[in-house]
């Protein structure tokens, strides 16, 4: 295991934090670490990082207490903090030698342009870091986390500032990644990136974790009912086969209804499709990872 | 290279290569030059007063140097954590230590910056004068453990206080308290508190060596006691600022 | 013969304070080595000869030196602080007939005129003896050449505001 959190509490200034905290992360997994602001993801980060002391609980990175180890591990460790500053008058070459150099490295140009277009950075020569983009900014932060070809990353918010394209661009970085054994812990907002991303993750409310494991195992857990949107070819659906779903609202050309939890929804399309209903498009509303989300962290503010 | 040489030359480079540390220099720069422009409006200055000049502006150049240096060591720290760009530097393999000693050696390239910056003012408005290279050298040997020593107070304001905002406000009230004895007058000195304020503020023993070697011709070896006195004072601000970098989390 | 008694009374006590007044004699002449036209941050030297012309031993002599800046409108006496650190030469006894020579070394600090004096008095007499004046003028000598200090005041923040606008031009041209 690459991250191993158990029972991790920690207080700031005699203030509770994190009080009950758990966490793993495998090699190759990308583990989505989700919950509201002031939750305690950042403070759960600072303590794998070495930078806070636990005041219980066990925690282990890349197999070491962090505490002991934590600057020598760091060469296996690539990070992107939330806050993330740069130093403005600095080229981007510049920037990524000197963190190359910390790291007892001396790449040549070639591989610093390729890092760079890695993560989709081409600069001018002598652009300083000070005239980039916000999204520019993270992409070049991005490239410093991986200078080290670490094993482990850490990214708080990684796609904050990028367009579209620019989060998918990073996806497939973050997979390919993956894909290749690295493990990675993903601070985030964004649930879709969490459902492109990430297998396993966990949620934290006020300084527990409410919730961890695969996400499908999560939403399965959930005991309520699954809502879908079903678009048919002809008004209105046939009387029959409805016996596993109920129609709750129609708008438009769109039917609204709810699936029973106890029924696989393909076995619920095909009684449908064989009592006649003409469904020509099936979308899912809700049920999935939000609403998990909010389903969880509303029961815990509650 | 060393963290601790790669480290210093980026300080460095905070200081010659961006617009904020220029502008710092500038500031200093303009400030020297403004005290200069009004030495060359009085025309009839006697030796005496011709070292007397000598001697303010070694004592100016002083007392912006210690500036400089606050402001220096506390963006190291302060600065730094505030824009995002300290959590990066502490999560490389580069040991606390390393890092503190790059930053150390990041104030004190500033402050050599400003001692070269101040060579060509003292130049121009002693050289006719009497002791010009004792003063550069006592400005030298005495300057730097004081100005330094804010440096690194500077550096231990910003580790321990929320904002850098804060950390400055602070590192001026101790400055312009170190100051305050000669803008008040000799008289106010002499008196038993004053006296005893002058026996341990650093910048005391530094203008108090000034006036021995520059005005009094008295010899640097000399100055032995205020030297001690600014030496235990870098001591202490380094303990301060490493105590305090050891504490910085995020 | 009251009259007589006064008039003796009165002889001698003149005749005694005519002694005193003539028992020194201070001689100040400027050392042969002083430079014909001296300048601020010359070093003058006077010479002094102070001699008993009495018939009995002057006590307890003290015998000091004092300068004044005798230019019109200006006319003061100066500190000697920083002229010299020999301001007074004392003795215990002088004999009669006997003479106390002194050097007054000078650094001239302020230019001018000036006028400088020798004093004497003894701890038993009644009158200061001083010592004829030596005048002596101190030419300027510039201690700020503007030369120096105009190119240096206008040309350090210049070159750092060049610096400033090369890296924010180096700046712009990389966007």
């Amino acid at each position: 295991m690459l991250i191993e959190i158990d029972k991790l509490r920690t207080s700031l200034g005699g203030t509770a934090v994190l009080r009950n905290v758990r966490l793993s992360l495998g090699e190759g997994e990308i583990y989505g670490l989700l919950g509201p602001n002031g939750a305690g993801k950042s403070t759960t980060i600072a303590v794998a990082l070495g930078l806070l002391r636990p005041d219980a609980g066990r925690v282990r990175v890349l197999g070491k207490d962090p505490r002991l180890v934590a600057h020598e591990s760091y060469g296996n460790l690539g990070v992107l903090p939330e806050q993330n500053g740069f130093y403005d008058w600095m080229s981007a070459h510049e920037y990524l030698h000197f963190f190359a150099a910390l790291h007892g490295r001396r790449p040549g140009q070639n591989e610093m342009r390729r890092r760079l277009a890695d993560v989709g950075i081409e600069p001018r020569p002598r652009q300083t870091i000070g005239t980039y983009s916000r999204g520019m900014r993270q992409r070049l932060g991005l490239a410093r986390a991986l200078l080290a070809d670490p094993k482990l990353l850490i990214l708080d918010e990684p796609t904050n500032g990028l367009d579209p394209r620019g989060r998918r661009e990073i996806h497939d970085i973050l997979l390919g990644l993956a894909s290749r054994g690295v493990g990675i812990l993903l601070c985030t907002h964004l649930l879709d990136d969490v459902d492109r991303l990430c297998r396993c993750i966990g949620i934290i409310v006020e300084g527990r974790t409410v919730a961890e494991g695969a996400i499908v195992d999560l939403i399965g857990n959930e005991d309520r009912l699954v809502r879908f949107r079903l678009r048919l070819a002809n008004d209105p659906p046939p009387e029959g086969g409805n016996q596993h779903v109920s129609v709750v609202a129609h708008e438009g050309e769109w039917w609204v209804v709810d699936l029973d939890p106890a029924v696989a929804p393909e076995m619920a399309w095909r009684e449908l499709l064989f009592c006649g209903w003409p469904i020509a498009e099936i979308r899912r509303e809700g049920g999935g990872l939000e609403d998990l989300y909010l389903t969880l962290t509303e029961r815990r503010a509650a | 290279m060393s963290a601790t040489s790669l480290i210093a030359r980026k300080e460095a480079g905070e200081l010659l290569l961006s617009l904020r540390g220029l502008a710092w220099l500038m500031a200093v720069a303009v400030a020297l030059s403004i005290f200069g422009l009004l030495l060359v409006s009085n025309t009839e200055l006697s030796l005496l007063d011709n070292a007397q000049v000598v001697y303010d502006m070694v004592g100016i150049v002083t007392a912006l140097g210690g500036l400089l240096a606050l402001v220096v060591g506390l963006d190291a720290v302060a600065g730094e954590r505030e824009r995002g760009s300290l959590v990066p530097l502490l999560l490389t393999p580069a040991s606390r230590d390393a890092i503190l000693a790059g930053k150390l050696g990041g104030v004190a390239i500033a402050w050599g910056v400003m001692y070269a910056l101040s060579l060509p003012y003292l130049w121009a408005v002693g050289s006719t004068g009497q002791n010009l290279w004792q003063g550069m050298l006592v400005l030298a040997l005495l300057g730097s453990p004081v100005v330094l020593g804010f440096g690194f107070f500077g550096m231990a304001l910003g580790a321990r206080l929320a904002s850098a905002r804060t950390g400055l406000l602070t590192g001026l009230i101790a400055l312009v308290l170190s100051v305050s004895p000669l803008l008040l007058g000799p008289s106010l000195r002499q008196s038993t508190i004053g006296g005893a304020f002058d026996a341990v503020n650093p910048f005391s023993a530094a203008v108090n060596a000034y006036d021995a070697v520059i005005i009094d011709s008295q010899t640097i070896l000399a100055q032995w006691p205020h030297i001690a006195v600014a030496i235990i004072w870098l001591i202490l601000a380094l303990w301060l600022a490493r105590s305090g970098f050891y504490r910085v989390v995020r | 013969m009251k009259l007589a008694a006064l008039l003796l009374a009165i002889g001698f006590a003149l005749s005694a304070s005519a002694a005193s007044a003539a028992s020194l004699a201070v001689d100040l002449k400027p050392a042969g080595s002083n430079p014909p036209s001296p300048q601020m941050g010359d070093t003058l030297s006077f010479h002094t000869v102070i001699r008993n012309d009495a018939t009995t031993p002057v006590d307890g002599l003290i015998a000091w030196i004092s300068l004044v800046q005798i230019d019109k409108g200006k006319e003061q006496p100066v500190d000697l602080e920083d002229w010299s650190a020999h301001k007074a030469v004392t003795a215990p006894s002088l004999d009669p007939g006997n003479t106390l020579e002194t050097d007054w070394p000078m650094r001239l600090i302020q230019s001018g005129k000036y006028r400088v004096v020798v004093s004497a008095v003894s701890r038993n007499g009644t009158e200061l003896t001083a010592s004829p004046f030596a005048d002596f003028t101190v030419r300027q000598k510039p201690v700020v050449e503007s030369q120096r200090v105009l190119p240096v005041v206008i040309g350090l923040p210049l070159l750092i505001g060049g610096g400033m606008l090369w890296r924010r031009t180096g700046r712009r041209s990389g966007t």
